[in-house]
């Protein structure tokens, strides 16, 4: 599902030039559950903005599902981001002023193809178990709540990777478990989902996990061994 | 729907869920619209009004009366009122600029008219083509004397209403062949009927206007004329070509100076003049101000916009997670910025109008609703729109969604 072979990425800054990804390389396969898992300011931010395709890699080769999308433009990505990834926040980030069922219908603007928002909508909200809450405002739903909308966001149009980025931050140990619960039936559904955080107990639930330190994937170099069981014996979530 | 159609309705959608910050986005476009539509339904009105007096004044017209000034009130003498000739009518169409129409006046009273058992002494009026437009006198019925008509030296004849009457009754003049002296003369056309004239001195709806040609050397055999009338389209330049045809016709007349003019150049009254000046520049003033105004909404709503992006970047990152192009976001503020500015639009037209029609009800001025001012506030506020709302578009497809996503500051 996901390649990224020696992908390297700078900022400058007036005249000070920070590398901040160095040469990342590992491979995620289709249908797996992995990790990646690092400290505050390791570059992790960076390394999800070039997996989710928010942002081009400097150096090296970045593939999803078999196509290369290192030096695309931004409409081939954005096209990308559309049909393969759903992306989950730490912050949820739903608009305020619009229903659940709105926030989950978002993604189809962009969509390429025209679908029938509301049905679709419906059903991504009975998928995490909010059918009764589809026209609440976020501001009127649990922190626990607000993330399974997004991820019924993330999943109505239907994509093979769920990126979630630090998805159980906000949340508490309940919640966050619950979540983490969705996640390992997605993967059980077929998709891939990648977890970045930095938070050992988080990282413990999925199948795989990538150290990513100082800009570089650590500790695990190209990530081809199988489902490592004897990491989901750890703690449940925070 | 294609994904423009609803990237625009889901604006449409937040706009209506963000109501109170639309409205007050709104309101600088509004007003800036309700001005300028009222100025110019009242500029429209006030133009109109002026017209007519020009018209029925006719202020956009200078006479040269044959005779010198002394004889301007006994036109009848015949003193001197062998001076002025069709030549000078042609010259000063040749030489003199800034002027419309020009056209020769012969004219004779008591001239008689017979129509089987009807006849009419009335005053013939020998002129060119354009003293119909000149005059502002339209027919009603039939046509005016044609250049053709003057050319061939035509014996056609256009009717006042009042003779019109008295030799048919049934009004059916047009192609009739009344005698004119004793001649045979094709009626061409009827004058619209225009009544007594503002000092009520004469009927001017007792006339018969022929060709000058005709009249000239067919019926009153002379070749002087009464008057020449010239048109001035723009009434600023009235005192200047008056001045000029004075200069042209001493010269012509070969008057020295110190010598009487054998012409006398009258200008219309200035009364109106003045009347248009005051309103002209009041609306130049208001028109300034309802722009400036205009200009004011339009920053508004930019610095409005400006800061929501800056509120809204998270939303704009999000955005662009979930499948949004640059070119999506920047489209998406854009239609923002034209939706709101477009109701400002629709009640700024709306307040503008109702403003002009009461400050006419009240008396207070002259107002004509057109589509002028419709389309001319829809414009503006559309303008408005574009131009202010490129730049905060342009700034929000810029913002860079790796960075707002990520607050690290839960």
């Amino acid at each position: 599902m996901i390649e990224a072979i020696n992908i390297s990425k700078s900022y400058r800054r007036g005249n000070v030039v920070t590398d901040v990804l160095k040469g990342v390389s590992f491979r995620v396969r289709k249908g797996e559950f992995v990790a990646i898992m690092g400290p505050s300011g390791s570059g992790k931010s960076t390394l999800l903005n070039v997996l989710g395709l928010l942002d081009s890699p400097d150096g090296g080769s970045y593939l999803l599902d078999g196509v290369d999308y290192s030096e695309t433009d931004d409409e081939t990505r954005s096209a990308a981001r559309s049909r393969l990834i759903g992306f989950v926040f730490q912050q949820f980030h739903l608009l305020d002023r619009a229903t659940a069922l709105r926030n989950v219908t978002l993604p189809l603007l962009y969509a390429e193809v025209s679908r029938d928002g509301t049905a679709r909508a419906e059903r991504a909200l009975e998928a995490v178990g909010l059918t009764h809450r589809k026209h609440y405002l976020p501001s009127e739903l649990s922190g626990g709540e607000q993330q399974r909308v997004a991820i019924a966001r993330a999943l109505i149009n239907d994509p093979p990777l769920i990126l979630a980025d630090e998805a159980t931050g906000n949340l508490d140990a309940t919640s966050g478990a619950e979540v983490l619960d969705i996640f390992r039936n997605l993967v059980r559904g077929g998709r891939t989902v990648v977890l970045i955080t930095h938070d050992k107990n988080v990282a413990d639930h999925a199948d795989r996990i990538l150290g990513f330190s100082d800009g570089r994937i650590a500790g695990n170099d190209l990530g081809m061994r199988g489902r490592d069981t004897s990491t989901r014996t750890a703690a449940p979530g925070p | 729907m294609s994904r423009s159609q609803r990237i625009a309705r889901d604006v449409f959608t937040s706009l209506l869920a963000n109501k109170q910050r639309a409205f007050l986005m709104m309101l600088g476009v509004a007003a800036g619209v309700a001005v300028l539509t009222a100025v110019i339904a009242i500029g429209q009105g006030t133009r109109e009004r002026v017209m007519e007096l020009v018209q029925v004044h006719n202020l956009d017209m200078i006479m040269v009366r044959a005779g010198g000034e002394v004889q301007i009130f006994a036109p009848q003498a015949d003193r001197g009122l062998a001076a002025l000739t069709e030549p000078d009518a042609r010259a000063i169409e040749a030489e003199i600029s800034d002027i419309g129409k020009v056209s020769v006046v012969q004219a004779q009273r008591g001239i008689n008219l017979v129509y089987q058992d009807r006849s009419a002494a009335t005053r013939v009026f020998g002129v060119d083509s354009g003293f119909s437009e000149i005059r502002y006198r339209p027919v009603s019925q039939g046509e005016f004397i044609t250049d053709a008509d003057v050319v061939s030296m035509a014996r056609v004849a256009v009717l006042g209403d009042k003779v019109a009457k008295a030799l048919f009754p049934e009004g059916d003049a047009v192609g009739k062949v009344i005698r004119v002296e004793n001649d045979p003369y094709t009626v061409k056309g009827v004058f619209r009927e225009i009544g007594q004239t503002a000092n009520g001195e004469e009927d001017q709806d007792d006339r018969l206007v022929i060709p000058f040609s005709t009249s000239s050397r067919r019926l009153l055999n002379r070749p002087y004329l009464e008057q020449i009338i010239i048109n001035v389209p723009d009434l600023d330049n009235i005192p200047e070509v008056a001045e000029r045809i004075r200069t042209l016709l001493k010269s012509r007349h070969a008057i020295g100076a110190g010598e009487a003019d054998d012409f006398f150049v009258r200008e219309p009254d200035d009364v109106v003049d003045a009347a248009m000046q005051t309103p002209a520049t009041l609306f130049a003033l208001m028109a300034a101000v309802s722009i400036v105004a205009l200009i004011a909404g339009g920053l508004v709503i930019m610095n409005l916009m400006l800061i929501a992006i800056a509120q809204r970047s998270k939303e704009i990152g999000l955005r662009r997670a979930l499948g949004a192009r640059a070119s999506d976001i920047s489209r998406q503020f854009l239609l923002e910025s034209v939706f709101i500015a477009l109701a400002g639009g629709v009640v700024g037209v709306v307040l503008g109008l109702a403003a002009a029609m009461g400050l006419d009800a009240a008396g207070l001025a002259v107002s004509r609703i057109t589509w002028l001012p419709i389309a001319v506030g829809f414009l503006a506020c559309m303008a408005v729109g574009i131009v202010f709302g490129v730049q905060p578009a342009r700034k929000a497809a810029h913002i860079d969604p790796a960075t707002t996503l990520r607050g690290r500051a839960a």
